[in-house]
């Protein structure tokens, strides 16, 4: 049985569309200078290991592990990196809390760095390398290139969200107003967060339905922007992180689990998810995070959740699909202001990846700034005490999902 | 850990480099060689060539797959059964891409759906009939095969798909709204 592990800190850089001040190096420091400046008794010698990632691909430079430890500090010790694609942020996370729970000798103290810097490189060409396998498949077993070129040119994830949101939106009975009001609740959010890219405080429901459509039923308002940016998270050992921090938060439950991929099947096969709004794999994920934290009752139990939702319809989807709401009542909690910032389960209160999108840190934003709202740190932080949190990714073909449940209490069966 | 140590700083990240310079560059990606497995593809091919549907069934799960899997994901065997489908099929999910056409400037409307074959548990991307107006279609829209004229055992012998009455029970409910 592994060692309880402990969030100490959390960092971020500025977020931007173009971070034209900085390369990508000196913006990954930038992240890990804020996460250790919220631990002062601790300097970046005292880390004895690293875990990075970001997208492949999508800077035009690959293997950053290679290049970027002086900037990170990381000479001379142990470094791995993730990548899981929309995931990554969140699988860097979720390895670093395994480099601590493993209790190998020497590494307690793990900083993990999920980075992008999107205005550097092509995004489609990084994508078109994760589908092109498939792609040239179904080409050859007789479907037109033009027509799978399409699925591409969708802008890719934009393009896969827009059937989850077709199927949602049939699903839930839902209009195009109820994901206009999510937009607007984000970016009202973000407008109050420092590092958040996307501020509009006087974002309104016609803005958004006026902008025209990029893919149907989505239109360009409702869609997340590409950002530059950089998420740091130092995780370490309870023992540790009662010296470093205020108030140490405990992860009590991680899980990432993948299900089959929706749209492209494997070798020209059919997709075998028939609905993409299905998403077994949150399912499935929440039961494991929620087991081992011992959460019977999360929409109870838990106080605040960060969900992945670069696309309205996702966010609608996640919170029920993570058992926070019933099945199809999450437009009406928005209505309501149930999840609003001082509502009974605020969602998203960064603005989330709707407002602020540097694809590989997305999904480690997510739980850092989950557990910066326990610390009482956090950009635009919840009035109310929030004791249980919620962190969630998801990427890869619509199917893989990471989740961390972090409280500031500890796990029970180690409490 | 002493709190009286000298911490190295990370202050020197911003302050000197006040701006970068830009500087072009691009990739000049190779042609790959990728390999698909086709064992499984060959009887599916043929009897498309033939105007006829199979798929593949996991003798496990019972879950049918259209174009054939050479894998169950569910039961981690492989599916051995064939069964023959009928040319009806429904939308599973769809969405529309508005692309600006580089030439003329004009954004063009380009429908994608994927859609699941009656008697089968898998999606796959299609074409439907030029005529279906997209703002009509919906998720579970019934559609029928349409043939290509000369079948040469590929998948693009199916044409497209031509939509048929919706006999549903819910469609009275959905008029209504
Ligand atoms: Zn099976």
């Amino acid at each position: 049985m592994g060692r309880q592990v402990c969030v100490a800190s959390a960092g971020f850089c500025e977020h931007a569309s173009k971070r034209s001040d900085v390369n990508m190096p000196e913006l990954v420091s930038e992240a890990i200078a804020d996460c250790l400046a919220k631990v002062p008794s601790i300097g970046i010698e005292d880390i004895d290991a690293f875990v990075n990632g970001n997208m492949p691909a999508f800077e035009g430079a690959n293997m950053p592990e290679l290049w970027m430890t002086d900037w990170m500090g990381a000479r001379n010790k142990p470094l791995m990196r993730v990548t899981t694609g929309g995931t990554t942020g969140g699988s860097v996370a979720i390895a670093g809390y395994y480099s601590v729970t493993a209790g190998l000798p020497g590494i307690d103290t793990v900083l993990a760095v999920a980075f992008e810097q999107q205005s550097q490189g092509d995004t489609s060409v990084g994508l078109a390398s994760v589908a092109y396998g498939e792609i040239s498949c179904l080409n050859s077993l007789g479907i037109p290139l033009e027509q799978l070129s399409r699925l591409l040119s969708a802008g890719a994830a934009i393009g896969v969200a827009s059937y989850q949101a077709t199927n949602y939106m049939r699903r839930s009975n839902i209009t195009e107003e109820d994901l206009a009001r999510v937009v607007v609740h984000n970016r009202h959010n973000a407008a109050k967060n420092w590092y958040a890219h996307l501020k509009m405080p006087n974002l309104t429901i016609e803005d958004v339905l006026d902008t025209p459509y990029i893919s149907f039923p989505l239109r360009y308002g409702m869609v997340c922007p590409a950002s530059d940016g950089v998420c740091a998270m130092l995780f370490t050992t309870e023992e540790k992180a009662k010296d470093m921090a205020d108030i140490p938060v405990y992860v009590n439950g991680v899980a990432s689990v993948a299900n089959e991929t929706a749209i492209l099947g494997y070798d020209g096969a059919g997709a075998g998810q028939l609905d993409p709004s299905e998403q077994l794999g949150a399912r499935r994920s929440s039961e494991l995070a929620y087991g081992q934290a011992g959460i019977s009752f999360p929409r109870k139990e838990i106080d605040y959740a960060e969900v992945y939702s670069p696309f309205p319809n996702q966010e609608l989807m996640w919170v029920e699909r993570l058992g926070l709401f019933e099945e199809n009542t999450a437009t009406e909690m928005y209505k309501n202001g149930t999840t609003a910032i001082n509502g009974e389960l605020p969602i998203n209160c960064s603005g989330g990846v709707n407002s602020t999108n540097a694809i590989g840190a997305s999904a480690m934003e997510r739980p850092a700034e989950a557990a910066l709202q326990i610390m009482g740190k956090a950009g635009n932080q919840v009035p109310r005490t929030v004791h249980t949190s919620l962190g969630h990714g998801w990427g890869g073909a619509l199917n893989f999902v990471t989740l961390m449940v972090m409280s500031d209490e500890p796990q029970r069966k180690w409490r | 850990m002493s709190k009286m140590t000298r911490r190295k700083s990370m202050e020197y990240i911003k302050k000197e480099y006040a701006r970068t310079r830009t500087m072009p560059a691009s990739w000049y990606l190779n042609s790959y060689k990728y390999k698909y497995n086709v064992t499984h593809m060959k009887p599916f091919l043929d009897k498309l060539k033939e105007g006829k549907l199979v798929g593949l069934q996991c003798s496990n799960c019972n879950r049918v797959s259209f174009p054939p899997k050479l894998v169950c994901g569910n039961c981690l065997i492989k599916p051995d059964r064939w069964v023959d489908l009928r040319e009806t099929a429904t939308i599973a999910t769809y969405t529309i891409t508005y692309l600006k056409d580089e030439a003329t400037g004009k954004i063009i409307e380009k429908p994608i759906a994927c859609i699941r074959q009656d008697g089968c548990d898998t999606t796959i991307i299609t074409e439907l009939a030029p005529e279906i107006n997209y703002e009509d279609a919906y998720v579970g829209m019934p559609l029928k095969i349409h043939w290509a004229d000369n079948l040469e055992g590929s998948l693009s012998d199916i044409k497209y798909y031509d939509v048929i009455d919706d006999k549903s029970k819910d469609m009275a409910l959905r008029e209504k709204k």
